[in-house]
């Protein structure tokens, strides 16, 4: 079968020393990343892509690590929201509400433990599925035209937008921006420069890591100067920590049931993990109904979200693999690593570079249980890391940032707007302006403007053209009820404030 | 009642004219690029326009903003990272890294010793992973130093 | 290309740029890893194994301006250095005849020589109506807007050129007419052909193999002088009657201001690597097809090829 003999090339790629030895530091480095509050996926995998390429890593390595990390950061955001009520990272903020009262209740150990398996089993089946169904997907994009294409990227903004923000008006603003970013410099086709107000730094365009690391690394010291860094010191002490087996066989349908919820959500473009930990989260509470105890500190309410989100992560890669148009704001991070890598997604990726793709699978298989490993017995590892003071822990990511944004490009230009993208950051966060929209805007604008020419000029500037397929018809329809269905469906699905106590 | 959404929703629309009149400028397309480069920045533009004007008329209720002592703090690290990325270059990386990592760490938790000990703390540490483990051509000092 | 690789590739060049004085330079106008960079790397590596240089080549790559920064440099500041050769292609010559380089042009320069090229190919679905180059081009004549090419590169461009030459050889005069768009690279372009969208690729050889082997699309010609070796089946253009010859060429220029005599030495180098073993496989290893022209033969082809494409460009509007 096709399926295993691909498998065997990728395991072949992912079996190498020097892979698997990437896999493991990916895991590591995105453990902790992801259970340092205010560090998540997207900026955790940020500040190492520049880092990456001056390593000189080849484009499987160099995605094997950077995917590692993201698994890693995935698992590892479960750890501050259950010790500290504080979210690694913003998929996991559906943990906290019911891992940061049992944590509480003095089960802390059986709260990271029952996790770290719905992570593994949310996140394993979701590589499986993955695996099964993408080769599959991949022949979708000879559907895909410059209509189709800019009828994807549509509802990818609509999608990321509805659910980014409790206020559809900024999610939209963020988008625009984005866009707006992306069209600074010399346009491609017809050699015109545009926007750069004469400056020729500018002319080249902003390179979207810069804005990545910008708006993901930078921005987060000013949150911790704002607060002093108070309230990031341990909560809740971790006892010894058991496995409750009973427990995590009772959550067996929860997780099954997240997973696959939890990956049809990643595969959605645009809606991406913090949808699946959400939909799950409801879901699960739902079915449980008043008796099960949501919100109280059970077992399910842990195992839920944490099933969802990593499921999510994984379903996240079909869209970018396939199509191109990432599922999340860390996929959107990695399609920017694979752009600068110039490998192209689509069908061609799966036929052309099967050990990049299969590898990348293989790796993720085998990082999954790199991640059990880390997650359940070497789990106090991690809570001992969540200890560094962010008095050096933020200074050290600022630093890191910077050196990786001047190794690639030699720029005080570059670095200047980094700061400035630090800044813009740390406003539209304050103001509950999403920030994945501008990231998703920068990296697809050039795209999305492509298609919609390339498009008017095989119709011969007939707007109609954009709605011609179904295909077309379908995403518009989707891109449309996925903006303004949030609007309806605030009452449920409210971002959760913080609970303070 | 001026809210900072509104505030920002006026600035966000004089960028978007901004983008509007220098896109005008721009040449209309031709046969192998129908609309050119100038129609897909104006449509940006107009949704820039229409939905800064979505928050200047229904504005959210107002950020948490912080207090005057931290905004300036914030302002003054933002201050001292414009520094730190015009002296990279011409200082090397052991100085200025020591004495950027060393301000915000101070700010973050004013304690003074633990602060200077970040600040040059990490300025090896990152200089040694950085240049020897990960192999980046970083200049310790500054070049005229070296020769 | 993109904005990251540019400025990455930039420092890489302002890091490398400093070396020995004696030793011959290669410049690679970009990125390691591209074509350029493969060229110089290359040509460098056989020139010291066949022991026509004594130390061995220095690669420098100078990324900027697709080329255009290195071309600056080459005619402003090193040009008598009878030690330098910078790699080149087509798309140096395009750049150059469509004035995209700063008011640049092709005479600052003397080309010395090609020893290889990827040839040009128009390619539609295995399911397309077109069965030969004729087919297409009458349908074309018919109803211009009803054929629109795919291609790699931006309008105005090399694989926008390809078709549009074959129809001037075809005697078709209205070639604004025709509908190109330019994607991100000759697989997309291929992939929005076998989609239906477009109903014509124009690329490179190298950019379809896959495809041909697989079987999804349909090779109408390849736009070369002969049949390319290991693809006998591929008809040329000419031999269906129209004499268009676009290759992507691998080669070299110097400086303007060298003696004839260094001008001349680099051909004969040249030409000495083109025959050796060594290249023949590196040529076989990336797709190659054996296109050797060296000295003034190449250096009057590369102003006739110049010419034409100023001519076309002017025809289509991308320059005035």
């Amino acid at each position: 079968m096709d399926l295993f003999a691909n498998l065997a090339i990728g395991f072949e790629v992912a079996l190498s020393p020097m892979t698997l030895i990437l896999a493991v530091v990916g895991c590591f480095l995105g453990t902790i990343i992801g259970a340092l509050p205010g560090l998540g996926p997207s900026n955790g995998v940020a500040i190492l892509i520049p880092i990456t390429f001056t390593m000189g890593l080849d484009a499987t390595a160099a995605l094997v690590l950077l995917t590692s990390v993201y698994y890693g950061a995935m698992y590892g955001g479960r750890i501050s929201s259950i010790l500290l009520n504080i979210p690694g990272d913003e998929p996991a903020m559906m943990t906290t509400l019911d891992g940061y009262p049992m944590a509480k209740n003095g089960r802390a150990g059986d709260a990271l433990v029952i996790s770290g398996v719905a992570s593994f089993v949310g996140a394993f089946l979701a590589t499986v599925a993955l695996a099964l169904v993408a080769p599959y997907l991949a022949r979708i994009a000879y559907k895909f035209g410059p209509a189709e294409y800019f009828a994807l990227y549509a509802l990818a903004f609509a999608t990321l937008g509805g659910m980014a923000s409790n206020n559809q008006a900024k999610s939209a603003l963020a988008s625009f921006i984005g866009l707006g970013i992306a069209l600074i410099g010399i346009d491609n086709n017809s050699g015109f420069t545009r926007f750069t107000g004469g400056n020729l730094h500018l002319a080249d365009g902003i390179d979207f890591l810069v804005a990545i690391v910008g708006l993901f690394a930078v921005s987060e010291v000013f949150f911790f100067i704002e607060s002093h860094g108070k309230g990031s010191a341990v909560g809740v002490v971790l006892g010894k920590v058991t496995v409750p087996w009973r427990e995590i066989w009772s959550t067996r349908w929860t997780m099954l049931r997240s997973s696959a919820v939890g990956f049809v959500a990643g595969v959605l473009p645009g809606a991406g993990a913090s949808l699946g930990s959400f939909m799950t989260y409801m879901m699960e509470k739902s079915i449980a109904g008043k008796q099960g105890g949501f919100g109280t500190g059970v077992a399910k309410g842990v195992a839920a979200p944490e099933a969802g989100n990593n499921a999510a992560a994984g379903g996240a890669l079909v869209p970018m693999l396939t199509l191109g148009v990432p599922g999340s704001g860390t996929t959107a991070v990695l399609l920017a690593v694979l752009m600068t890598l110039n490998i192209t997604p689509g069908p061609t990726l799966f036929a052309d570079r099967p050990d990049v793709v299969w590898g990348l699978i293989a790796a993720l298989l085998i990082a999954n249980f790199v991640l059990l490993a880390m997650n359940v017995p070497m789990v106090k590892v991690f809570v001992r890391i969540l200890q560094v003071p962010p008095a050096i822990l933020l200074p050290g990511v600022t630093m890191i940032s910077f050196v990786g944004i001047y190794s690639l490009s030699g720029s005080y230009f570059d670095l200047l707007l980094m700061v400035g993208f630090g800044v813009m950051g740390y406003i539209f966060r304050k103001m509950d302006i999403p920030t994945v929209p501008v990231i998703l805007g920068i990296l697809l604008g050039y795209q999305m403007e492509n298609n919609l020419r390339h498009a008017m000029t095989l119709s011969g500037g007939e707007w109609t053209y954009l709605l011609s397929s179904p295909i077309s018809i379908g995403l518009w329809i989707a891109a449309a009820l996925g903006f303004i269905a949030p609007m309806f469906l605030r009452r449920f699905l409210r971002k959760p404030q913080m609970v303070t106590d | 009642m001026i809210r900072s959404d509104r505030i920002l929703g006026v600035v966000v629309v004089i960028v978007a004219l901004a983008f509007i009149v220098s896109a005008y400028n721009l040449p209309a397309g031709n046969l192998f690029d129908k609309l050119g480069p100038k129609a897909f920045p104006i449509i940006v533009a107009v949704g820039m326009l229409v939905s800064a004007v979505g928050l200047i008329l229904r504005p959210d209720p107002e950020a948490d903003w912080p207090e005057m002592p931290s905004l300036v703090s914030i302002g003054f690290a933002t201050l001292v990272l414009i520094g730190y990325a015009y002296s990279l270059k011409p200082l090397g990386f052991l100085a200025p890294t020591a004495v950027a990592a060393a301000i915000l760490s101070y700010q973050i938790s004013p304690r003074p010793l633990p602060a200077v000990l970040t600040g040059v703390g990490l300025s090896a540490g990152l200089f040694i992973i950085f240049k020897y483990a990960l192999g980046l051509g970083l200049f310790a000092l500054p070049r005229g130093l070296l020769g | 290309m993109n904005k990251t690789l540019k400025v990455l590739l930039t420092s890489a060049a302002l890091t490398f740029t400093a070396g020995s004085a004696f030793a011959t330079e290669c410049i690679a106008p970009a990125n390691p890893g591209g074509g350029w960079d493969f060229t110089c790397r290359q040509i460098g590596k056989i020139l010291f194994d066949i022991g026509l240089v004594s130390d061995p080549v220095q690669v420098t790559n100078m990324a900027g301006a697709g080329g255009g920064l290195a071309f600056a440099h080459v005619v402003n500041e090193r040009n008598t250095d009878e030690d330098l050769i910078v790699a080149a292609s087509s798309a140096t010559t395009t750049r150059l005849a469509q004035n995209a380089f700063g008011g640049m042009t092709a005479d600052q320069v003397r080309f010395v020589g090609a020893i290889g090229a990827d040839p040009g190919v128009i390619v539609v679905a295995a399911d397309s109506p077109f069965q030969t180059l004729t087919d297409l081009v009458e349908a074309i004549k018919a109803d211009p807007g009803s054929v629109a090419f795919a291609g790699g590169s931006a309008a105005g461009g090399f694989d926008h050129m390809k078709p549009l030459q074959v129809l001037k050889a075809a005697g078709f005069s209205d070639i604004t007419s025709v509908k190109y768009i330019g994607v991100d690279g000759g697989a997309d372009a291929i992939t929005q052909t076998i989609g239906g969208f477009t109903q014509a690729m124009t690329g490179d050889m190298s950019e379809i193999v896959g495809f041909i082997n697989s079987g999804e699309v349909r090779a109408l010609a390849v736009l070369t002088e002969e049949r390319v070796p290991g693809f006998d089946q591929i008809p040329t253009a000419i031999e269906q009657g129209y004499d268009v010859v676009a290759v992507n060429w691998r080669g070299l220029y110097v400086p303007k201001g060298i003696s004839d005599e260094a001008f001349n030495a680099w051909g004969e180098k040249l030409a000495a690597v083109a025959a050796s073993a060594e290249w023949q496989e590196a040529m076989a290893a990336n797709g190659l097809a054996p296109f050797t022209k060296v000295g003034g033969d190449f250096q009057s082809w590369i102003d006739q090829v110049v010419a034409d494409t100023v001519e076309l460009s002017k025809e289509i509007g991308v320059i005035q």
